[in-house]
């Protein structure tokens, strides 16, 4: 199939080196601690934090550091057939665990000894990139709970087709078995936390696809500050002196 | 905006936003760019001369933030103060939590911190007042004190050297809530100040602002047991009824109406502004109940689009008047 | 830059889903004239002084694309609407299309109006796809007309009416494609013209010359929603049709779900269905069901008959032969046994172009005006095609390529229109091109991009080759090439060393293709595409440049030259103690032919080293093909012919049958031991993505032929297995020399070829190659003219570990795509050669008439067929003029396939030797043909 054609558009009228468009909203789940909606297209994640906070599990409590734990969802009504999704699966726990590694990387934990942070993730939308989403969007959540962190983890995904490696993949392109390559990085520090890819790939291609991969997740990264910089400004000035 | 789901119409989405550039301005001019994010760079002048506080941390060389929040300097020390974030108790602190659990001689209390309070029954004063070595049979009675669920007041301890969060309730202010509602809103809306306990006397409420951001609005108890003078005098034996036995609450169940609508007024107004994101004071909570009766706003009412609106630019007109001072 | 908008679609699959796609609206897309003032003009493809610019709508790309590909058709706008409809409904215009749109001389741009911001059409309610997709093409250009302004002429054409008007009613000037043509002022272009099909325009002009015809010739085509449901409840069968090769009027639908063939009697039940369509049959009752004819001129209509042909090389190219079964006539009631049927509906058409010529018909009056004429094509598996024409006083006789538009069901013949003429008739060169438009070979000269991936030249082995350690020095052995005659790219060498064991090492070096054609490069791509060498009689058509063919990678005498080497040590028993594979640089000491190297071995007064390698060799490969023939490796044996040609005027001097010697054999032994080892290899290391060969086991449907054939001459065969059939076929000796080697030819077509595969496609067990008797085999020796080498070569390089292996093997589908069509390009390649055989022994036997003996393969109803084995030619022997019924002075009894004279005098049988006259006669103008007849 051709996914770019010769004009150099995409099924979806993007260049290869465009970003769907992005939005962030923070704070959309009143009861959690931290919150945030983040789409990119029509991928829609909600995240939520709760904690730090009490460990539920007592033998999991750690003296030194605080214990984070994720958990990833589908909504049944994600993608276009609307199936129950069995909790728990292969696939979620996956995910659920790559979101917990790669959170963990950024929070300070030994600051919240004795404490537990969950990070809830929820796929409204699914058309692609989800793992970069929900990324983005538990980033997001764990800013707003005012979470102490190293730095923001931003993600996005990258691919190669039709000889072109193309910048976050939606999901006609993703479900096209070509490589898929999630990078998530802490762009300040400049270091990856997350790579992941599925297929086998010529080292230099990976190269140039897992570079295009990290100047997606530093636009990301660029968007979500301004995003985070406006909230934070925004509740301090309704706050007031 | 965040928080905020209601349905607004044209006019007063136009108004809201009004109001909000106005507190825009009105912000921007107090601290310029003292906001920042994780990651953010903090701009330090001389170098050697400065404490990391909160909030802050090394990396390369550099003084960068951890959190989302405010750069604050305080002579050398240098921190960021946090908006939204869990409760970071300070000794002192006078705090509002609920009980999770009894345990061996303490109660575990959930306060919005990373862990559980806890409260010893060592660190408490008992209802009868009797400063005395806590018996078997005390233990034993822990439940007829505290049960699960109920609703504290307290004061902060300290951490012991378990690292737990200790709370001390040794005075009669503290101690059970009842009659009223407890509100939790985000920490950072709650100012530290000399006074957390306040007696509506027109209302004829208690208002409990809890350095955690628990908000206890209840019927004021008995006028011989006032904790406002409470405070003051703290030699001053009382006996608090409301803190006795099983028997007596039940004739002491009553409340009258219009104390309930001014405590759900009182709990509205603590919502409205929440929600707002405006700083929560005794002051404006009485101004925003007074504003709504003078409307003639049932007590549902305030919680409609049109007194957000209304809140919204009665602080944005309140805060742009310099000569007013909170 | 970004502009979002959501669109939803319905999909039917099954069940209904809602599909969300993102569809991004930009301002970054250009008009694409040069001398725009507010697009970027970078890419602007346009000419810059353009008078007209041109936009398509999708029925005129669809149907006019050979006007469009005329360079009379310039300054096109192709809109991607047009363009994505057009892939909707036939991709092999949307690749002429994107072919012309990418073409450097030709100025059509795409122009991207789905996506452009201004000329992005939502769909309105109650309005059709059609409607919106019109509209679109109206609004994109009004907006060109708007934005180029005064500069340019901005025109739309369209033939649908509907279109036009509201086009104009808009105020866009829109044309139909007719009257643009006219005002291009070249009558010529009109020929291209597709003419509507009759319920749209008039064609009255074309029909009522013969009224007669006006009638229902076809049964109507089914709607697909019935043919679906049919094909649900099972009534209607879904298959690709084929065509008869040798008998156009009978087709067969490979049906999945009755697991068998059906049978297509005729014109009438094909329905205007033609070879490669995808068709929906019904079958017919069963009492319809015909026994089959064992006439092979089963003629309900005029035409064709049984042409002289080369004579086939394999099952896959063999006439379908029906076997007349052992039913005697006696028992009738038996019921035939194989469905016959008859097509409802084409799901998919495989029209496209076809070469061929116009039938011959006397000009009409009043030359220059427009004339129908009938084409027939080359390939007998197409109908006759009805073409109009202004230019039928040249066209008689030429070759043209036609293409086909559409076929009604009122005319027997479909109708088409003129492409281009390639040609006159009966030239060597016209003919030679046709053979190669047919197999649709390219011939075309390597591109710039190709040839630049080519080391430059003179090429000689660096320093650095002969330090790289993955290279073996073996420039001190005595490496010898044995080739046919005047070969000139030489891929294989060997060396055979006495060792002091007492064991012998013989070498297998294969020019070293790989290190000169990196994967991913152009040259690659091409050779890919190529994927074979073809040799016509009088030519070459390489698959690589010809420097490496010729030269870089040649392992000519007395050069070095770098190979890719097998190096075996062996007993003297020819069992293989070790394998080793390397890549070495060789120095060839003697390029020698067949008949050189078989001299010197026959020459008993030779002792020269060179000699004894090749006596140790020839001695080895006696053993390995003892060996192989006891594992049940068939001998067969095809009838190949060699021609001498003149090197002047390229004509045939002599044609002869291609002798087979021992030191072709010795080669052949060692390729293919060579090949077995590497086969090995690779799959021991790449299980899933190796590429193979394999050799299908013939069912016994398929060999039912051979064996009736054994029987008459009162043979039989055991043909169980590979092994059985070796045997029994070394037992078949009759009185005659000729006779064992006769049928070994008949066995040889009675098996399918070889083909490529990907390993990970098929299991283990499938990997037997019959002909072979091996369990796995591939291609290694021959990476200069066969692409599936090059792959084999790089595939055992990288499990040496000496490269990367290229990325294209992490693909599997692609490498299936890969072996589909090598085993393509090799059929056609196959095809050609013979075409180019059959050719020259036409032009051959033009000026010389001969007698030559002949055996009978098989007993018609009016004459027999039979075979020359001195010309590898196999065709029909008339005995009764045609139309005649009966054996006139013959009894024919086909049953028992024997030939009486009616007084008894002469008598033939199967395989029995009969002298015919050969000679080319022409019975209709620039048509010559090879006619036989029997000399009694």
């Amino acid at each position: 199939m051709e996914f770019v054609n010769p004009e150099g558009l995409r099924l979806d009228g993007r260049r290869p080196m465009e970003m769907r468009q992005l939005r962030a909203e923070i704070g959309v789940v009143s009861k959690a601690d931290g919150s945030a909606v983040f789409e990119m297209g029509n991928t829609k994640v909600i995240a939520a934090v709760y904690g730090p906070r009490e460990v539920q599990n007592r033998s999991q409590q750690s003296n030194d550091q605080a214990l984070v734990r994720c958990e990833y969802s589908m909504a049944n009504f994600s993608t276009g057939d609307r199936m129950r999704k069995p909790k728990g699966d292969r696939r979620s726990t996956e995910i659920s665990m790559v979101i917990r590694q790669t959170m963990e990387a950024c929070i300070l934990t030994h600051l919240m000894p004795r404490s537990q942070i969950d990070i809830f993730v929820q796929v409204l939308q699914a058309d692609g990139g989800t793992r970069s989403a929900c990324i983005n969007a538990a980033t997001l959540a764990l800013a707003d709970a005012g979470i102490p962190m190293t730095d923001i983890v931003t993600s996005c995904s990258a691919g190669f087709l039709n000889g072109t490696p193309l910048l976050d993949l939606n999901y006609v392109e993703d479900s096209a078995g070509g490589p898929d390559v999630t990078v998530g990085i802490l762009p300040k520090l400049d270091k990856v936390t997350l790579l992941q890819m599925d297929s086998k790939l010529q080292m230099e291609t990976f190269e140039t696809v897992m570079q295009l991969a990290t100047e997606g997740c530093k636009a990301v990264a660029s968007y979500i500050r301004e995003v985070l910089l406006e909230n934070t400004k925004q509740l301090e000035s309704r706050r007031g002196v | 905006m965040r928080g905020l789901q209601l349905s607004l119409d044209k006019g007063q989405k136009l108004r809201f936003e009004r109001a909000f550039e106005v507190l825009e301005s009105l912000s921007s001019k107090a601290n310029s760019d003292a906001s920042v994010i994780v990651a953010d760079d903090i701009s330090v002048n001389n170098e050697d001369a400065i404490l990391k506080g909160h909030g802050t941390a090394e990396m390369n060389d550099r003084l960068v933030a951890t959190l989302c929040g405010v750069v604050e300097r305080v002579n050398k020390l240098v921190y960021v103060r946090p908006l939204r974030a869990r409760y970071k108790p300070e000794i002192g602190d006078i705090i509002i939590g609920r009980v999770i659990e009894v345990a061996p001689k303490r109660w575990k209390l959930e306060i919005n911190f990373s862990q559980d309070a806890v409260l010893m029954l060592s660190s408490m004063n008992l209802p009868d007042g009797i400063q005395r070595r806590r018996t078997a049979v005390d233990e034993l009675n822990m439940r007829s004190i505290f049960e699960e669920n109920g609703v504290i007041c307290a004061e902060v301890r300290g951490f012991q050297h378990d690292g737990c969060l200790h709370l001390q309730a040794r005075s009669q202010k503290y101690g059970k809530l009842k009659r009223g509602q407890l509100l939790t809103i985000p920490p950072y809306l709650v100012k530290k100040r000399k006074q957390h306990f306040h007696h509506l006397d027109q209302y004829g409420i208690d208002l409990i602002l809890g350095c955690n951001g628990f908000v206890w609005v209840g019927e004021h108890v008995d006028v011989r047991d006032d904790m406002v003078e409470d405070l003051s005098d703290k030699s001053e034996k009382q006996k608090v009824k409301s803190w006795n036995t099983l028997g007596d609450e039940e004739v002491e169940a009553y409340t009258p109406p219009d104390t309930r609508q001014n405590i759900c007024r009182s709990a509205n107004a603590v919502r409205v502004l929440s929600t707002l994101g405006f700083t929560i004071t005794v002051e404006i909570i009485t101004e925003i109940v007074e504003l709504s009766k003078s409307m003639d706003l049932e007590v549902h009412e305030m919680l409609g689009a049109e007194f957000y609106v209304i809140v919204a630019e009665n602080e944005a007109e309140r805060r742009s008047l310099p000569t007013k001072r909170r | 830059m970004l502009q979002s908008k959501s669109f939803v679609k319905k999909t039917k699959q099954g069940k209904v889903l809602k599909v969300v796609r993102e569809h991004y609206l930009r301002d970054d897309i250009y008009c694409g004239a040069p001398f725009c003032k507010v697009c970027d003009v970078a890419a602007a493809r346009l000419d810059s002084n353009a008078s007209t610019i041109i936009i398509v709508d999708t029925n005129v790309v669809l149907h006019q694309i050979d006007l469009l590909e005329n360079p009379a058709v310039d300054n096109v706008v192709v809109l991607s609407i047009v363009l994505e409809e057009v892939k909707n409904k036939n991709l092999a215009v949307y690749n002429r299309l994107r072919a012309l749109c990418s073409n450097t001389l030709r100025r059509f741009f795409v122009f991207s109006n789905e996506y452009h911001k201004d000329t992005y059409v939502k769909i309105e309610p109650g309005e059709s796809p059609n409607d919106r997709n019109d509209r679109a093409i109206r609004v994109a250009t009004q907006w060109y007309q708007h934005h180029i302004g005064a500069a340019a002429r901005v025109l739309l054409v369209t033939n649908d009416r509907d279109n036009k008007r509201k086009a104009i009613e808009g105020g866009i000037p829109a044309e139909t494609v007719e009257s643009y043509a006219k005002s291009l002022g070249q009558p010529a272009l009109l020929d291209l013209i597709v003419q509507a099909p009759a319920e749209d325009v008039t064609m009255e002009d074309a029909e009522d010359l013969r009224p007669s015809k006006r009638k229902t010739i076809y049964a109507e085509h089914k709607p697909m929603s019935e043919i679906t449901s049919g094909m649900h409840r099972g009534i209607y069968h879904q298959g690709k049709l084929r065509v008869n090769r040798y008998n156009p009027f009978e087709a067969y639908v490979g049906s999945e779900s009755i697991g068998d063939e059906i049978i297509i009697y005729g014109r009438t039940n094909m329905n205007r269905a033609f070879d490669g369509d995808i068709v929906a049959v019904e079958l017919l009752p069963q009492d319809c069901w015909k026994e089959e004819k064992s006439l092979a001129i089963a003629n309900d209509e005029d035409d064709e008959d049984d042409d002289v042909h080369l004579a086939p090389s394999s099952a896959d190219d063999a006439p379908r032969v029906s076997h007349p079964s052992q039913i005697s006539i006696g028992n009738k009631s038996d019921m035939p046994t194989r469905p016959s049927g008859r097509v409802i509906g084409i799901i998919k058409r495989n029209w496209h172009t076809y070469c061929g010529s116009l039938e011959p018909m006397p000009m009409p009056a009043g030359d220059g005006g427009i004339a129908h004429a009938l084409f027939v094509s080359k390939d007998r598996r197409v109908p006759k095609i009805r073409i109009q024409t202004r230019q039928l006083g040249n066209l008689l006789d030429k070759r043209i390529i036609v293409a086909v538009d559409s076929w009604d069901r009122l005319s027997r013949y479909p109708s088409g229109h003129y492409v281009r003429t390639i040609g006159e008739i009966g030239d060597r060169d016209t003919e030679s091109e046709v053979v190669l438009i047919e197999n649709d070979i390219d011939a075309r000269p390597f591109s710039s991009q190709v040839l630049a991936c080519l080391p430059p030249l003179p090429w000689s082995v660096s320093a650095e080759d002969i330090a790289n350690p993955i290279r073996q020095d073996l420039r001190h052995i005595r490496v010898f090439s044995v080739d046919p005659p005047g070969c000139r790219d030489i891929d294989d060498a060997l060396h055979c060393t006495f060792l002091p064991s007492g064991h012998f090492e013989v070498g297998v070096h294969i020019a070293d293709v790989t290190n000169f054609l990196h994967s991913g490069t152009p040259l690659d791509d091409e050779a890919s595409q190529r994927g074979t060498s073809v040799y016509l009689v009088e030519r070459r058509i390489d698959m690589l440049p010809k420097p490496l063919t010729e030269d870089i990678c040649s392992l000519r005498a007395d050069v070095e030259r770098l190979t890719f080497s097998v190096i075996w040590e062996m007993t003297p028993e020819a069992e293989i103690i070790s394998t080793r594979y390397t890549k070495a640089i060789v120095k060839s000491c003697a390029a020698l032919s067949y008949v050189e190297a078989q001299a010197r071995m026959d020459d008993s007064r030779m002792a020269d080293p060179l000699t004894t390698d090749l006596r140790n060799l020839n001695k080895l490969a006696k053993i390995m093909r003892q060996k192989r023939i006891e594992r049940g490796a068939l001998t067969l044996a095809s009838a190949e012919v060699k021609f001498q040609i003149d090197t002047e005027t390229h004509d045939p001097l002599d044609i002869g049958m291609y002798q087979i010697r021992e030191a072709n054999q010795m080669i052949e032994e060692f390729m293919l031991a060579a090949n077995i080892s590497v086969a090995k290899k690779i799959l021991e290391h790449f299980p899933p993505t190796s590429l193979l060969r394999r050799h299908p086991t013939p069912t016994n449907d398929m060999l039912e032929p051979l064996i009736q054939t054994a029987a008459s001459v009162g043979l039989s065969l055991d043909v169980t297995s590979s092994k059985a059939l070796a045997d029994s076929l070394d037992r078949a000796v009759g009185d005659d020399p000729f006779f064992n080697k006769l049928i070994r030819i008949l066995a040889t077509r009675c098996m399918s070829q070889a083909v490529y595969f990907c390993s990970g496609d098929l299991s283990p067990p499938e990997f037997y190659h019959y002909g072979l008797a091996a369990p796995v085999y591939t291609h290694f020796t021959s990476p200069i003219r066969r692409y599936a080498d090059v792959i084999v070569h790089r595939l055992l390089a990288a499990s040496l570990g000496i490269c990367r292996l290229p990325d294209i093997f992490q693909d599997r589908p692609r490498l299936t795509g890969i072996a589909d069509n090598l085993n393509y390009r090799h059929r056609n390649a196959q095809m050609a050669s013979r075409g180019s055989v059959e050719l020259h022994t036409l032009i051959y036997f033009r000026k010389r008439p001969t007698y030559t003996e002949a055996r009978i393969l098989k007993i018609r109803a009016n004459g027999f067929i039979v075979f020359v084995p001195k010309y590898g030619i196999e065709g029909p022997v008339y005995l009764t003029s045609r139309g005649q019924k009966g054996g006139g002075e013959w009894i024919i009894d086909e049953q028992q396939q024997k030939i009486k004279k009616t007084n008894g005098e002469v008598s033939y049988g199967v395989l029995q030797p009969v002298r015919i006259h050969m000679e080319v006669v022409e019975s209709q103008p620039n048509r010559p043909k090879l006619e036989l007849t029997l000399v009694c």
